[in-house]
Parts: structure tokens; C-alpha cells; sequence
């Protein structure tokens, strides 16, 4: 039987490898990728929040969704930034880009 | 709500393993077409909790829309040391990227009907109870958060469009 911890984990480990690659990664799409791992983690705990625990009104659902808009916004401006970035280092190392 | 263990480990496996790869493959392309899989892989279990929408909407935005830009930026970020971007591996990532989107297409079609899972009393897919809280959500209790999301989605492709016009 799948319980709600079971998916409350999944969408812990997710988040913490998100994390870990952030941290941890050189190339800036991969550190974007991992931004948005920790996103679809914080995600899965909203569904599974939602599924189990509230199982009238669905809150969680409907922040997840939000969740989905805001990650969106965010990687189209990262992405952009990241855009100019390179035009101007010609890399995608992240620590060259230590000065805006 | 889907309860099967065997499918919910099948899908956390899929998704432990490819993110562990797109997190330690050296090429970045590899990387993103194992994005894809974490990414649909979280849409499946979305599904299994039972709120379908939520799991059509991550398939459509980060199964298919955020590869797809994050490719794009690859490919006009011009060609690095380590990621040899050519235009053979955008064929083949546009290509991958579409098939699995069709294969979860069917599997979510096919799990919809009636004469499959619902006999079983597995799926209870689009339940009114779902769908009217998903409405009462979004136009009532939250409203006013729907709007400052779409406004600021407005504002980021109006502005990234003019500030791209300037020549920058």
C-alpha cells in the first residue's frame, strides 16, 4: 500500500538533488534544471498534501498550479539573463559569471 | 487515486534514476532529455495521486515547453567547449521530446475510458468533485493570486520582447 509518505519522500529527495545541483553544478543550464527539480519536489508534496490531507476543497492542487506559472516566469527570465550573460563571457561556466 | 505499489515504485524509480543522471551526464543535451523523463515521470505520479490536471499541466509546460526552450537556448547560446550542439541533436531532441509526449498522450487517453481502468474501479478520472474545486479554487478562494500570476506572465513576455527590440 502507497502511503502519503511514500510521495512526501519522493518529492524530498527530488528537491534535495535540485538543491545539490544547484549548488554543486558548473554549467548554468544544469543549475537551471535543477532550480526547476526543486520546483516539481515542492510540487509532488502540494499534490500529495492535497490528496491526503485535504480532500474537499484540493488547495494543493491549485498551488501547485500556481507552482507551475511562477517556474515558468522564472526560467524565461533566468534564461534570459543567461542569454546576456553569455553574449558578453562567452561561457557557461557560472563562475565566470560572479560579476554581473 | 492510483494505490498500486508496483506502478508508484516503477515511476520513483524512473524518476530517482534520470535525476541522478541529468545531475552527473557530462554532455548537457543528455542531461536535458533526462530532465524530460524526471519531469514526466513527477506527471505520472500526479496522476496516481489523482489530480489529472495538475498532471496534464506539468506533461505540457515541463515535459515539453521548458526542454524546449532550455534547447533553444542551447542552440543559440552558440557552440561551448563541452556541449557540441549541432543541428543533428535538435532533430533528435525534438524528435525524442514529441514521442514521449505522444506515448503519455495515449496512455492518459487510454486510461480515460471507461471499458479500461474504471472497470476495475481503478481510476476515477475528471471526478466532478475535482474539477468544481479546481473552479472554486482558481476563480473564487484565489482569485486575486490567479490574476498576479497572469499578469506577471504578461509583464515577463511583454518586457522580454521590448527589452529584445532594443537590440540587446
Amino acid at each position: 500500500m502507497v502511503g502519503m509518505y511514500h510521495y512526501l519522500f519522493l518529492g524530498l529527495f527530488l528537491f534535495v538533488v535540485g538543491l545539490l545541483g544547484s549548488m554543486l553544478a558548473k554549467n548554468v543550464i544544469k543549475v537551471l534544471i535543477a532550480i526547476e527539480f526543486m520546483l516539481t519536489g515542492i510540487n509532488i508534496n502540494f499534490v500529495t498534501f492535497g490528496t491526503f490531507c485535504d480532500g474537499v476543497n484540493f488547495h494543493g492542487y491549485i498551488i501547485a498550479l500556481f507552482y507551475v506559472g511562477i517556474g515558468a516566469v522564472e526560467l524565461a527570465v533566468a534564461l534570459f539573463i543567461f542569454y546576456l550573460m553569455y553574449q558578453k563571457k562567452k561561457s557557461n561556466n557560472i563562475e565566470k559569471y560572479s560579476e554581473l | 487515486m492510483i494505490s498500486n505499489p508496483v506502478l508508484f515504485y516503477i515511476a520513483s524509480f524512473i524518476l530517482i534514476v534520470f535525476a541522478f543522471l541529468t545531475m552527473f551526464l557530462k554532455n548537457i543535451i543528455y542531461s536535458l532529455l533526462s530532465s524530460v523523463m524526471v519531469f514526466f515521470s513527477a506527471g505520472l505520479l500526479f496522476y496516481f495521486l489523482g489530480s489529472e490536471y495538475n498532471a496534464i499541466i506539468q506533461a505540457a509546460i515541463y515535459g515539453f515547453a521548458v526542454p524546449i526552450i532550455i534547447g533553444l537556448s542551447i542552440m543559440f547560446g552558440g557552440k561551448c567547449s563541452k556541449c557540441e550542439f549541432t543541428l543533428k541533436y535538435a532533430t533528435i531532441l525534438a524528435s525524442l521530446i514529441f514521442c514521449l509526449g505522444f506515448v503519455y498522450v495515449i496512455m492518459m487517453s487510454v486510461s480515460m475510458l471507461p471499458e479500461t481502468f474504471n472497470i476495475v474501479g481503478l481510476v476515477k478520472s475528471n471526478s466532478y468533485e475535482v474539477i468544481s474545486s479546481f473552479a472554486k479554487g482558481i476563480f473564487i478562494n484565489y482569485v486575486w493570486a490567479f490574476e498576479l500570476v497572469s499578469l506577471l506572465l504578461t509583464v515577463v513576455i511583454a518586457g522580454l520582447t521590448m527589452y529584445r527590440k532594443k537590440g540587446v
